[in-house]
């Protein structure tokens, strides 16, 4: 038996399996910490804190839960959120993550290790990439081998596509669905595959987990109807299906039956009975006509059941599609229809960049890894390859979605990887059939080395060769023509193959290389792009050192430590959470965006005059206004650049009030300085934001440096707020709402009056003379 | 070391001093010697020249248990507000026609002292002053200056610019305090100006001009006869300052405490709320006019009789002070208290449909035993359970055998929320009321929901046949699987 390079021959079975699994191990161990290491660049360099808007919810729900216990927490009612609707807290949220931080803080506690809930919260995301990471390698595993699966694992643990939602602080639910996520299709596929119950109503538990813990649940509960879907129209029904599906399909609530998102699985689980049923029946009559007769009343009620669903549709008898369900489908939908959720960053289609940005070299390696398994087409593969262009499509409409796409795009790029490496290092020369082989990273399949036709990097790889057909296991159908075409292709070729040892070698240290500038961009990505906490801003001095802005917190501690405990401060929805949190008072609205109208209140609010704005003040009892404004600093995500969408979602509400053009200068363009429309300047929004801006500057050159427009001389005056707080670097101010007057005059002539002018007599009077006697 | 704990002792020397000076005056303000219910001090804005002129008001102000200061307009000292703290209680504007002041008496310092609720009587002038520009900020409409009141009727030896008022202290509506006493008797003196009122709710006549008086200048009026009645009355009025529309005493109540019970407006504002009299004329708490009687021409069996009556000015005047300095006519909210139906205890937040006991106790203050009384007398007391709009307004009844309490029961509504239970009793006279308070309203918990519904068998029943079946498949499976090997096992 030729071979490259010679192998040691003295080594037992036993050893090399041994050595292989515990090489495994410490793999897997390093692989782990990798994911954890990576993630804790926010920590290094900022500090133990919860990042962005939404963790801040998820954290301070946590504290809840974990003082007050689950009870309280499931009844909690927060009259401090969507003041003064209050918001019912324990019913309407995603529960699994805080009832996770909860189970890790009263078990470390019950081992007397005080560990601060704030700390399980910062650390739970970089623990559950761990575990990700090993949800990946099983499910990798089970497609191709260990060694594939290791390096997927690598692949999820370290890529910018999932850190950017898991670094430490970033206390979300992503941070546990994704390992949710991987892990419900690892026991899916494992229970497709076995036919076993018990792997079936394992993927259901960690499938209830999943509802419990992230919205996006949507996405398994369609998945798997589909992947079943898919097997059935390949006539690759089997006890196995039916077993692995039946187990696993778990209404979620009432809600299969009454909102559409859950129809399909509901809708498959019927089909496949009717299949089952019909296949027992087939079994017993085997009569041709029988069976089209059967074919064509399959596909009566098939298309009976969808006229039904759209007639009950129409009639809303089972709830109309969701908002954020149709801009999946119409980018433009959301913009037209519902401003809310198009303002939303995440919510906005994918740039291209972003795609190598947080997947690098993957995006690459995807393509190819999808075609490996059309080689192999075992149903996980079809579950692979829908899964693969579902998520495409879907990452490529919303930026948040990217997250569902990373883990395939792993999976995949690690397929494809280690089938370049299996054919690269197997020292098996050509001729040769091809034989079990002790590699480095050893295959547990017979299937070895199927070679990837990756043009880019690699001239040209065939297939060695194709001894076992494990593929061939599943049983045989019409489908497998396929397989077995591609079977037999490969063995056509089979005399085709790599020689040498240097051609390998030149083909290693490419891969070799390719992983490491992998590593480097993925280090610097997170370090640079991903690890910062948002609500510490990060400069750079001119001598290099690293300037720490801290306006939020500032801002935040001042409400916290100046203010009444119940005074209600109203902000842009954005800071809502972060207010609630961090400073411990009431708002108006926040980042949990039920309430459209009341979202629309605060806009109309920040977008009118003042003597307009003053009385939805009053009656919503606000005392404090908080704005964000980096006009000074050049922070671009300040609240002039959100406020069209505070007129659009006010216009929505408001057609007749509100109307964006008037916010537009006559040509158009959206100003702040002179030529600023006078419903800008008159805005709210625009004069707290600019409220003795000029005075900074002297009064003259006063430049808003995020617009870089000149700001007038004379600056807008308000008559209804005060002043309260501006932060160090202007960033965040906060204004307080003037009570009325004591003399029942509106504020305006009562400041004009305060400051020493003199009021116009109501009526001119005329001066009358009269007679005397 | 020495030096430091001398120092230290030092420090504590005048903390403890300070501690005792601001004890002092926490006692003095809170056991009054006077009758108003808000303080004693009282600063009188007045000419030393005039004072023998007001020195009956004063007297009975003293006799009242006031701590009267006299302040001359010019004089610099004593400040209205010193370091923004106004130094008295009340303020007296008596220099009605000095045209210059002080740097600190100006409209803006007199405005302060209001929202810091310092009670104000304003007297007008027939000339222009400080006053004149702070009219209009209290919606007062004054005449032109120089321009007094003038009647001729009834026929009197006096000039016509001298007018006897008579005062009706029995035709007062129901919901408002009556300001002038039933002690002021017929009629008063009155020399000054009147004003007109527009629709400011906080502002309300004490006293009307009488219907046959107007406004007019008489200073040189001898040699024209101009009959500029007769022009207004062709215009149908117009440019005519005239009738009982006008007031010659007024009383406005600053509004405080108008806020929303939290945060920033916490407090029911009580202590700052102020009470301002205008007066037409300074004359009418003069010595002169105390004196002057009032000659009346009673109707007879046998012809005309003229019967001369003392004044009502003396204690109008009392009166009008009486009640700005907030003697008479004032009431507060002791405590409020909520709690549900047959238990008792405050709840910190309701469930939706609770049946809630609102309870409010309230004060007046008696100015002649100058201590707070229960009081029952409220009428059309009401109580609102407000989120956003009232979803709940109902009166609230004075409660048997607890005096000054008044209570009501209703049904939280079937809406979740923070809602705020709001007492907004603004009668003309009165101190304001307002109260507000929150309290959240929240769901029904986990299991406080009915179990058990008839319209849920459905679900019931599928739960139980779920069920059933899946244990007689059980037994069936294990049962039959015996018999299946044996077939088996014969094929």
């Amino acid at each position: 038996m030729p071979t490259a390079y010679p192998l040691p021959t003295n080594v037992s079975p036993a050893t090399v399996a041994n050595t292989a699994s515990l090489l495994r191990i410490v793999a897997f161990g390093l692989i782990s910490a990798a994911a954890i290491a990576s993630r804790l660049f926010a920590v290094i360099n900022f500090e133990s804190i919860i990042h962005e808007f939404d963790p801040w919810f998820n954290y301070r729900a946590t504290r809840v839960l974990a003082a007050k216990g689950f009870y309280e927490f499931w009844n909690w009612f927060d009259p401090t959120a969507w003041y003064p609707l209050g918001r019912v807290v324990g019913g309407t949220i995603y529960p699994g993550l805080m009832a996770t931080s909860g189970v890790i803080y009263n078990f470390l506690h019950y081992f007397n290790l005080p560990v601060d809930i704030r700390n399980i919260c910062v650390l739970l995301a970089p623990g559950f990439s761990a575990l990700t990471a090993w949800a990946t390698y099983m499910f990798t595993a089970e497609l191709k081998d260990p060694s594939a699966g290791l390096l997927a694992a690598a692949f999820i643990g370290i890529v910018p596509g999932y850190i950017s939602r898991s670094v430490a602080g970033s206390y979300d639910n992503e941070a546990i669905a994704i390992f949710l996520l991987m892990f419900t299709f690892y026991c899916w596929i494992k229970a497709l595959k076995l036919g076993s119950a018990f792997f079936g109503t394992l993927a259901a538990v960690f499938y209830f987990y999943m509802v419990a813990a992230w919205g996006g649940y949507a996405f398994i509960t369609n998945m798997i109807p589909v992947h079943a879907l898919v097997l059935l129209l390949m006539g690759r029904f089997s006890g196995r299906l039916y077993v692995a599906y039946s187990s696993w399909f778990r209404f979620v609530g009432f809600q299969p039956v009454r909102t559409s998102e859950h129809m399909g699985a509901l809708g498959v689980f019927g089909l496949l009975q009717i299949v089952a049923f019909a296949s027992l029946v087939r079994s017993h009559v085997s009569s041709k006509q029988f069976q089209n007769l059967l074919a064509i009343s399959v596909v009566t009620m098939g298309v009976l059941g969808a006229g039904a669903f759209v007639v009950m549709t129409y009639k809303g008898w089972i709830a109309p599609w969701t908002g954020r369900f149709y801009s999946l489908w119409d980018t433009g939908y959301a913009k037209k229809y519902i401003p809310i959720i198009a303002s939303v960053s995440e919510h906005q289609p994918t740039a291209w960049p972003s795609f190598f940005m947080d997947l690098q070299m993957l995006i690459f390696l995807f393509p190819a890894g999808v075609v490996m398994c059309f080689r192999d087409l075992r149903d996980e593969h079809v579950f692979v390859i829908i899964y693969a262009v579902v998520a495409s499509y879907f990452a490529g409409v919303m930026v948040r979605l990217m997250l569902t796409l990373t883990p395939v795009v792993c999976v995949s790029a690690a397929v494809a990887f280690s089938t370049l490496l299996d054919t690269y290092i197997d020292p098996t020369e050509p001729e040769a059939t091809t034989t079990e082989a002790p590699t480095a990273a050893p295959t547990t399949t017979t299937t070895t080395a199927t070679a990837t036709p990756d043009s880019k990097k690699i001239k040209k790889a065939v297939a060695a060769a194709q001894a076992g057909n494990s593929a061939s296991s599943i049983a045989s159908s019409t489908f497998n023509d396929i397989v077995s075409a591609t079977t037999r292709k490969g063995k056509s070729s089979k005399s085709k193959g790599i020689w040498g040892a240097d051609a390998r070698l030149a083909v290693l240290l490419n891969a070799i290389g390719m992983l490491a500038f992998f590593v480097f961009h993925c280090t610097w990505v997170t370090s640079n792009a991903y690890s910062s906490p948002s609500v510490v801003l990060a400069s750079t001095n001119s001598d290099g050192s690293q300037h720490i802005i801290d306006d939020y917190r500032e801002a935040y501690y001042w409400l916290r430590q100046n203010t009444p405990q119940d005074a209600v401060v109203m902000s842009w929805w954005d800071y809502g959470y972060q207010i609630a949190g961090m400073a411990d008072r009431p708002t108006l609205v926040d980042n949990n965006t039920w309430n459209n109208t009341h979202i629309a209140t605060v806009g109309k609010a920040m977008s009118s005059p003042e003597e307009i704005a003053y009385p939805i003040l009053r009656k919503h009892d606000v005392d404090y206004v908080l704005i964000i404004f980096g006009g000074l600093l050049g922070y671009s995500g300040d609240d002039i650049n959100k406020f069209l969408w505070m007129v659009r979602i006010a216009q929505g509400v408001w057609p007749d009030e509100i109307q964006e053009p008037n916010y537009f200068t006559p040509t158009g363009e959206y100003r702040v300085d002179d030529r600023a429309s006078d419903a800008m300047k008159n805005s709210l929004m625009y004069k707290m934001s600019y409220y003795r801006f000029a005075e900074l500057y002297g009064n003259q050159n006063a430049v808003d440096r995020v617009r870089n427009q000149a700001i007038p001389k004379v600056g807008p005056t308000l008559d209804y707020l005060d002043e309260a707080f501006t932060s160090e670097n202007w960033i965040v101010r906060i204004y307080q709402v003037r009570k009325e007057d004591p003399l029942g005059r509106d504020l305006k002539s009562a400041n004009a009056f305060e400051q020493g002018k003199k009021k116009k007599r109501s009526k001119p009077v005329s001066k009358r003379r009269v007679i005397v006697n | 070391m020495g030096t430091r704990y001398r120092s230290i002792l030092a420090n504590s020397w005048s903390l403890l001093t300070f501690l005792l000076v601001v004890f002092i005056t926490f006692t003095s303000a809170t056991s009054s010697k006077s009758a108003s219910s808000t303080g004693d001090s009282v600063v009188v804005i007045l000419d030393p020249a005039k004072k023998a002129d007001y020195s009956i008001f004063l007297e009975e102000l003293q006799a009242k248990g006031y701590t009267v200061t006299i302040r001359a307009p010019k004089d610099e000292k004593p400040l209205l507000i010193e370091d923004g703290v106004p130094n008295f209680s009340h303020v007296v504007f008596l220099a009605s026609e000095t045209k210059s002041f002080s740097k600190d008496i100006n409209p803006q310092t007199l405005v302060e002292l209001l929202s810091s609720g310092t009670n104000l009587v304003l007297t007008l002038g027939l000339k222009q002053n400080l006053l004149t520009s702070l009219a209009p900020e209290f919606s007062l409409l004054l005449p032109p200056p120089t321009t007094p009141l003038v009647s001729f009727f009834p026929e009197r030896p006096e000039p016509p610019s001298v007018i006897p008022i008579s005062v009706d202290t029995t035709s007062t509506p129901n919901d408002s305090f009556s300001v002038l006493s039933s002690d002021v008797g017929g009629s008063i003196w009155f020399s000054g100006t009147a004003f007109a009122l527009s629709s400011n709710p906080l502002l309300f006549p004490i006293l009307h001009a009488p219907a046959e008086s107007f406004v007019g200048d008489l200073s040189d009026a001898s040699g024209l006869v101009s009959d500029a009645l007769a022009d207004a009355a062709e215009k149908g009025g117009e440019g005519l300052w005239a009738g009982s529309s006008l007031a010659v005493v007024a009383g406005f109540q600053t509004l405080v405490g108008g806020g929303t019970g939290h945060g920033t407006d916490a407090g029911s504002g009580l202590e700052q709320q102020a009470r301002v009299a205008w007066v037409g004329g300074a004359s009418l708490f003069s010595d002169e006019f105390a004196k002057k009687q009032i000659v009346e021409k009673v109707h007879q069996e046998r012809g005309m009789k003229v019967v001369g009556n003392a004044s009502g000015n003396k204690q109008a005047a009392l009166d009008i002070t009486g009640w700005a300095f907030q003697e008479r006519g004032v009431l507060r909210i002791d405590d409020v208290s909520h709690h549900k139906l047959n238990e008792s205890g405050a709840v910190e937040m309701y469930t939706t449909n609770d049946e809630i006991v609102y309870t409010v106790h309230i004060s007046s203050y008696n100015p002649s035993t100058r201590k707070w009384e229960p009081s029952s007398g409220l009428k059309d007391l009401q109580v609102d359970f407000t989120m956003l709009d009232p979803y709940v307004r109902t009166a609230l009844l004075p409660v048997r055998g607890k005096p000054g309490a008044y209570s009501t029961t209703f049904r939280a509504p079937d809406q979740h929320g923070v809602f705020k239970f709001v007492i907004n009793y603004k009668r003309k006279g009165f101190t304001h009321l307002h109260h507000t308070m929150t309290v959240p309203v929240v769901p029904p918990r986990h299991d406080g929901y009915p179990r058990f519904l008839s319209a849920a068998w459905p679900y019931y029943a599928g739960a139980i046949s779920t069920s059933i079946g899946f244990l007689l498949f059980c037994t069936l499976y294990l049962a039959g699987e015996a018999k299946e090997e044996k077939k088996t096992k014969k094929e």
